[in-house]
């Protein structure tokens, strides 16, 4: 499982943060104390760290800084200043990605994953997921089986994508909308329906029927 | 100045210095003074009278003049404190002493004002970041007991932020110093943003978002703009009819600019109103209707804000037909050299 710390001074918002994260599959971790939060930081050995400009003794962008002096950890500056420029100071101190407060919950977790992802070595390996009765290829956007592959067009990918993490599980029209939003693909109900029926037609084409299965009222289950 | 009024305002002395002469010419009378002497004096005297006079007036009206003219061309009349010429006369001499000290005193007043002004954006800005925390803070708690009431409540905290971000903005947008920083941006990175931020109330309201050619480059400030695009997004919400709702959002690039459109199907504005619609408080009749309540603030700052940064901000609309809003981003040749 992947570690996060969350450095945040807020006792609150870090609690939240860390119920939230394990909610989410990674293991959150946090320091209370900042009086010697580099080195607090540093032993926790995190594989991300969630830090905050406005903290006690040190602010974050120069924590950022010597941190980045000593490693190559991953952060996201998550701070409720909201102007260009500040943006850019940190950046320039070594910071992944920069986030304001009030968050949008799902984006933050999409840019904890993309950095995690991206700073995995083994990262080409990633962008195949084997799902037992086919293999979903995300950086090619095709689904292989066996001999057969078929393209996918790039919102048919996202709702693939999005029921094979959620495999088992009934996923409801809402959900995948909310989802598709979150990655910048602002489609409407009927266009959900299009892509579903089209993406349907093409696991039939290689022998995939009935793959995805309706749940009247609630919305589809990938078996 | 004219010389005559001048001399009008100096009619005393001219009547004194006529009493004195008759005196002097009753007095050579009695005396049987010869007739050469009779006409010189008074002649004479009159003359250089004038003469003096005439110097006088010049000297005030080459200052006078001088002065009308600066003031006339001055952009900010309070500088001319600053280029008063010393005069060599007494009163143009107090003259300048009185412009200089109130000059001097409105500016010390001014500057006290400046200050409370820049203290309460100030306090503005750190008061907007203090409350962004335990708003977090609840989103999360949201976010972690996701239920119908939960869900309701994050609604109305959604609204609470915007009109936090209104505030923000307004402070900023009514300061003298820079606040803003101009930068290369996508501006699909912009409008996605924009969208992300109203995602939940879009997706409540059913609307279809459509958007095509937005993948242009402009020079701006991201986070000015995207609560630009952001405020017009909202109204888009807030007036759209009851179905089959539409926001179009495309780019179009011109040769010295860039021009944004925003289009929706929503209720649209009444023709009276359009030119109005950027006046502060202004609501009109839309504002008005079926318990929308608006302030008639985000248009009015948005304005503003284009204003500032040197963008365009315009809007055509027909009642019942739909609202396009259209922001022209001034294209640099200059500036776009790559």
């Amino acid at each position: 499982m992947k570690k996060i710390l969350i450095v945040e001074d807020d006792q609150k918002l870090r609690n939240e943060l860390k119920i939230f994260l394990e909610k989410n599959g990674y293991e959150a971790l946090t320091i209370e104390k900042f009086d010697n939060s580099i080195q607090d930081i540093l032993d926790k050995k995190a594989d991300l760290i969630l830090l905050d400009i406005n903290l006690p003794y040190l602010d974050g962008e120069y924590i950022c800084k010597e941190i980045r002096k000593i490693s190559d950890v991953p952060i996201i500056i998550v701070t409720s200043r909201d102007n260009e420029l500040d943006e850019l100071i940190s950046l320039n101190n070594g910071a992944d990605q920069y986030v304001t407060k009030p968050y949008n919950i799902q984006i933050l977790l999409a840019k904890i994953a993309g950095l995690l992802k991206r700073s995995e070595s083994t990262a080409t390996n990633q962008n195949k997921i084997n799902c037992k009765d086919f293999i979903l290829n995300i950086s090619k956007s095709i689904i292989e089986k066996e001999e057969k592959q078929i393209e996918l067009t790039k919102n048919e990918l996202k709702i693939l994508h999005f029921l094979v993490l959620k495999k088992g599980q009934i996923v409801s029209r809402d959900e995948i909308i909310n989802y598709l939003w979150d990655s910048e693909s602002f489609i409407d109900d009927n266009t959900l329906t299009v892509n579903m029926t089209r993406l349907r037609n093409k696991l039939e084409e290689i022998g995939l029927k009935n793959i995805i299965e309706t749940k009247r009222g609630q919305g589809y289950i990938l078996k | 100045m004219r010389f005559r009024d001048f001399l009008k305002e100096n009619l005393i002395t001219l009547i004194l210095l006529i009493i004195v002469l008759i005196t002097i010419e009753i007095l050579l009378m009695i005396y049987s003074f010869n007739i050469l002497i009779k006409i010189y004096i008074p002649v004479s005297i009159l003359l250089i009278y004038f003469i003096g006079i005439y110097i006088i007036y010049y000297k005030k009206k080459s200052f006078y003049n001088n002065l009308l003219n600066i003031l006339d061309d001055l952009d900010q009349k309070y500088l001319i404190t600053e280029l008063i010429n010393t005069p060599d006369f007494i009163e143009g001499k107090i003259l300048k002493n009185i412009v200089e000290d109130t000059g001097k005193s409105m500016l010390e007043n001014v500057n006290k004002y400046k200050y409370i002004q820049e203290d309460y954006k100030e306090y503005i800005e750190l008061w907007i970041h203090e409350i962004k925390i335990p708003i977090a803070t609840s989103k999360m708690i949201i976010e972690n007991n996701k239920t119908e009431v939960t869900e309701s409540i994050n609604e109305e905290i959604n609204k609470i932020e915007n009109y936090i971000e209104q505030a923000l903005f307004y402070a900023r947008s009514n300061t003298v110093e820079k606040d803003y920083y101009i930068k290369k941006v996508n501006l699909k990175e912009i409008i996605n943003n924009s969208i992300l931020k109203n995602k939940d109330s879009l997706l409540q309201n059913k609307i279809n978002i459509n958007l095509h050619d937005i993948e242009t480059k402009v020079y701006t400030d991201s986070k000015w703009c995207t609560f630009i695009v952001n405020q017009i997004i909202q109204n888009s919400i807030k007036y759209s009819k009851e179905d089959n709702k539409k926001i179009e959002i495309y780019a179009i690039e011109k040769k010295e600019k860039v021009v944004l459109y925003i289009k929706d199907n929503g209720i649209g504005i009444k023709k009276g109103e359009i030119t109005r619609v950027f006046e502060k408080g202004f609501t009109g009749e839309n504002g008005r209707l079926n318990g929308r309540k608006s302030t008639g603030i985000g248009l009015y700052l948005c304005k503003k804000l284009c204003n500032r940064l040197g963008i365009g901000l315009e809007l055509n609309s027909e009642k019942n037909i739909g609202t396009e809003v259209r922001i022209i981003f001034p294209r640099n040749s200059f500036i776009d050299i790559k």
